[in-house]
């Protein structure tokens, strides 16, 4: 039996990790399903006039193209796992 | 003796003319903001995106008359700059010429011109204002709800040791991007036509 490059192991779990930490970086900033947000808007109340005023800080909260780089990164990542340690092809004269 | 009394009378009729005249006379509200409450609010919902966002660079004047709302004129002046969004990218974009360029329209303004269907209660009036808002560069003239809410005497409670009158502004529209030439027609299943907008400003006017 052929035993695997070690390479395409490291591989294979850099793409599992990238993959996790792109979908646990999501979820732990709210699962939000709109694009990534670089600021984060809460509104407040001036008690004097009665508006509603926005106050901006600055906070990441990953969107869906954080969860689509990650998982692209991922598959590119298995791909090249899968030629690494491939034996090469001679030319047939 | 009874030109004397006349004469009294006459200076007396006078000065109640000249005491209510300045007591009716209209009230110039300005809308500098320097504790950054004044706010416009922007959302646009197309199928594939909502953006939504704000601008707090709000400024200039309302003359406001409380014994007669409907001789409300003023101009009210948004720095386009100060518009943003939760998105660092795509405020760049909204900035960018392609959209509102900014650096060429720095400013976004509406110009009153009159109100009709004026309706006063307590200290709140509400109308459908007329005028002119010019958005990048293109004027269009148009008629929103708002509504007044005067609060005489409460310019202390918000800027200490000032005495005044404050006048708080709503207004909800909304507007068509195509109308101001935003690209019209142009990738509207990410960035809607109709651009909603919230305005909720406050102006002070103070005592002399």
């Amino acid at each position: 039996m052929m035993k695997a490059h070690p390479f395409r192991r490291v591989l294979q779990l850099a793409a599992a990790l990238v993959f996790v930490a792109a979908l646990g970086l999501w979820a732990a900033t709210g699962a939000h399903r709109g694009w990534t947000r670089t600021q984060i808007t809460e509104m407040h109340r001036d008690e004097i006039t009665g508006l509603d005023y926005p106050v901006t800080r600055d906070s990441l909260v990953a969107g869906i193209d954080v969860v689509a780089a990650g998982s692209g990164l991922a598959v590119v990542l298995l791909g090249a796992s899968l030629l690494v340690g491939r034996p090469a092809r001679r030319a047939v004269a | 003796m009874n030109t004397t009394i006349r004469l009294l009378a006459s200076v007396t009729a006078a000065s109640a003319a000249l005491a209510l005249s300045a007591l009716a006379a209209p009230l110039s509200f300005d809308f500098k903001d320097p504790k950054g409450v004044n706010n416009v609010q922007f959302s646009l919902d197309a199928p594939l995106e909502q953006i939504t966002g704000h601008a707090t660079g709000v400024s200039g004047t309302i003359s406001f008359d409380p014994a007669n709302p409907s001789a409300t004129t003023g101009r009210i002046v948004v720095d386009a700059a100060t518009l943003t969004v939760s998105n660092a990218m795509m405020k760049d974009h909204l900035h960018s010429a392609g959209w509102l360029d900014v650096a060429a329209n720095p400013q976004i303004s509406f110009e009153a011109k009159g109100l009709k269907n004026v309706k006063t209660s307590g200290d709140s009036t509400t109308a459908d204002l007329t005028g002119v808002l010019t958005v990048k560069g293109v004027a269009k003239e148009l008629t929103v709800p708002v509504t007044f809410t005067y609060l005489p005497g409460k310019l202390a409670a918000r800027v200490q040791k000032m005495e005044g009158d404050l006048l708080v502004v709503r207004a909800d529209f909304t507007i068509n991007r195509s109308d101001f030439g935003i690209k019209p027609g142009q990738m509207t299943d990410k960035v809607a036509e109709e651009i909603h907008l919230k305005l909720s400003i406050a102006g002070a006017a103070p005592k002399a």
